[in-house]
């Protein structure tokens, strides 16, 4: 062997390996207390109790999940809440976003604070804050009341729409930033071409603006999907039994019923969702990266 | 001007008018909840009622008299600490690496670093219980300190990346041209540039840890409460404003800390979503 093609050899063996060994670190930690755990849980899933207390292979937990109408109606649910959730949340954050990247100039930095803010204050505070303003002696009871609007306090706790309510509230940012992030990088100038072409404000915004930040929305709609489908706090503090939720009922597995099988086999169903969604995220990503 | 020329003006402006009225609405929704916590927390009644008639600090004495709220977000804090420092040890190498890897190998292993942020927590909480269980840990400080720093780890890596990617090659070899070693060009020169996006990145991964109830529901003890498991199950009991006071507590501390990213490093590294 020359030393030319030693050092060719040594070359195309760094360029492969390129000098990555500093992840193994966190790779090694990762594997071990991520993956592992998550393919763990996969087959635990798979194995039921027999009726002398020993697991056996079955299919059991699955096929109760998906046979049984409770079940289904909660998974259905559980889609349905989310779906819902993303979007009320795109149509409150695109405008929001609209004006924070054409029309906030120097307010910009403060609208971008005030919205990462809520993000950082405890979700259990954020969630107590949607329950002191719907309770029954609450805010808007009280003013409604005071204003003569209404003669007894409307229960609005305890009820699908305080749920909703609670996670749009939890969920927008998310949003916002997602659309905010694509709409700065459309050129203006788009806009103003087909301005002076002879379009009115509206066709401008429905045949340019909208379709070049689709891209936006979709990202933000992902992330607000994936995030509503994980959380079960929302449901719990708000939803008061209203709206059970494939997360909610893990907990309740989890903590009163302690089926722990049963809790994993609905875990996965929810990774698969989430597998999903992150799936379309990748793709989204590799054709941005081949757009720009 | 007449009366036509200044109408005309306003039906110009009217759709920016009424979207200004619409952001108006969308900031007081968004932080209305917020707002009315904080003045809950300073009221002076018994239950939640509004208005909010006479305003006192008993609830904030309350938290120093019904010790496990103060003692879990000393926990919290703690624990929150310890997986931040954690996850940069694991989390810096990895980023310094993929920022200037140009193997194929390197898109695989920053999907794998940052996965732990799209997985539902309440899953990960079961199989991380499960596992751990298994191999002896059980529920303890250590077992949340291994949970936390698994969802800390992607938070230092992509602040990091960014940073580090942000300011080129040209200082390091600059460095390396004017004949400083390879460690003394990481201590001198690549150091002190993403200080301030491991400073950032830890603070993030501190702020998501301490609100991090779906992964410590699992592994909650007397001795391993941390303060959001403890807020849910004081909500749950007792529904009294010492949560609006505890929430409040909590509030400025993260705000502090949104306060020192943005003066270090900015907001951007936040908003990007992946």
């Amino acid at each position: 062997m020359t030393a030319a093609a030693a050092t060719a050899i040594r070359r195309s063996r760094r360029a492969l390996g390129a000098g990555l060994w500093p992840v193994l670190p966190a790779m090694i930690f990762l594997l071990l207390f991520f993956l592992l755990p998550l393919a763990e849980n996969g087959l635990q899933s798979l194995y039921v109790p027999d009726a002398a207390g020993e697991p056996v292979f079955s299919l059991d937990y699955y096929v109760r999940l998906f046979t049984d109408g409770y079940y289904l109606g909660v998974l259905g649910r559980t889609i349905w809440v989310s779906l819902l959730a993303t979007i009320i949340c795109i149509l409150i954050g695109y405008p929001v976003a609209f004006f924070m990247v054409r029309h906030a100039g120097r307010w910009n930095g403060l609208m971008i604070f005030l919205l990462v803010a809520p993000l950082l204050t405890s979700i259990i505070m954020r969630t107590f804050g949607w329950n002191v303003i719907l309770a029954r002696n609450g805010v808007l009871n009280s003013t409604l009341m005071s204003l003569g609007l209404i003669e007894r306090p409307l229960r609005l706790l305890q009820d699908p729409s305080a749920v909703i309510i609670g996670l749009v509230h939890v969920l927008v940012p998310f949003m916002v930033i997602s659309i905010a992030a694509v709409l700065k990088g459309i050129d203006t100038r788009l806009e103003e071409a087909a301005e002076l072409l002879g379009a009115s404000r509206w066709r401008t915004f429905r045949e340019i603006t909208l379709p070049l930040s689709l891209d936006g929305i979709a990202t933000g709609a992902i992330v607000v999907f994936m995030l509503a489908n994980g959380s079960f706090l929302t449901m719990l503090l708000l939803g008061g039994g209203s709206v059970v939720t494939l997360p909610l009922l893990i907990y309740q597995q989890f903590l009163l019923v302690q089926n722990l099988g049963f809790a994993a086999a609905m875990g996965n169903v929810l990774l698969v969702l989430a597998v999903i969604s992150l799936f379309l995220q990748l793709r989204l990503i590799r054709r941005d990266g081949g757009a720009s | 001007m007449t009366a036509t020329a200044s109408w005309r003006r306003l039906e110009r402006r009217l759709p920016i008018l009424l979207l200004l009225a619409f952001v108006l609405i969308f900031f007081a929704f968004l932080l209305a909840p917020i707002v009315f916590v904080v003045l809950v927390s300073f009221g002076d009644s018994e239950i939640i009622a509004f208005p909010v008639t006479s305003y006192s600090l008993r609830w904030y004495h309350r938290l120093l008299e019904y010790r496990p709220l103060l003692d879990s977000l000393w926990f919290s804090l703690k624990l929150a600490g310890a997986s931040a420092v954690l996850a940069a040890l694991f989390g810096v190498p990895a980023a310094l690496a993929l920022a200037r890897s140009r193997s194929g190998l390197a898109d695989l292993v920053s999907t794998v670093l940052l996965a732990p942020l799209s997985i539902p927590m309440i899953l990960l909480g079961i199989a991380l219980l499960y596992k751990l269980s298994a191999i002896g840990l059980g529920i303890s400080f250590t077992s949340l300190l291994i949970a936390h720093t698994v969802v800390s780890i992607p938070y230092v890596v992509r602040t990091v990346v960014a940073v580090y990617r942000g300011i080129g090659r040209n200082y390091e070899e600059a460095a390396a041209i004017l004949g400083a070693s390879r460690r003394q060009t990481f201590t001198y020169v690549t150091l002190p540039l993403i200080g301030s996006g491991i400073f950032s990145g830890m603070l993030f991964a501190v702020l998501i840890s301490l609100d991090n109830l779906s992964l410590s529901l699992f592994f909650g003890s007397a001795q391993t409460n941390t303060l959001p498991v403890v807020m849910l199950s004081y909500l749950q009991n007792q529904f009294d404003p010492a949560i609006a006071a505890i929430g409040t507590v909590q509030m400025i501390i993260a705000l502090v800390a949104l306060l020192l990213i943005e003066r270090t490093v900015g907001l951007k590294f936040m908003s990007s979503p992946s």
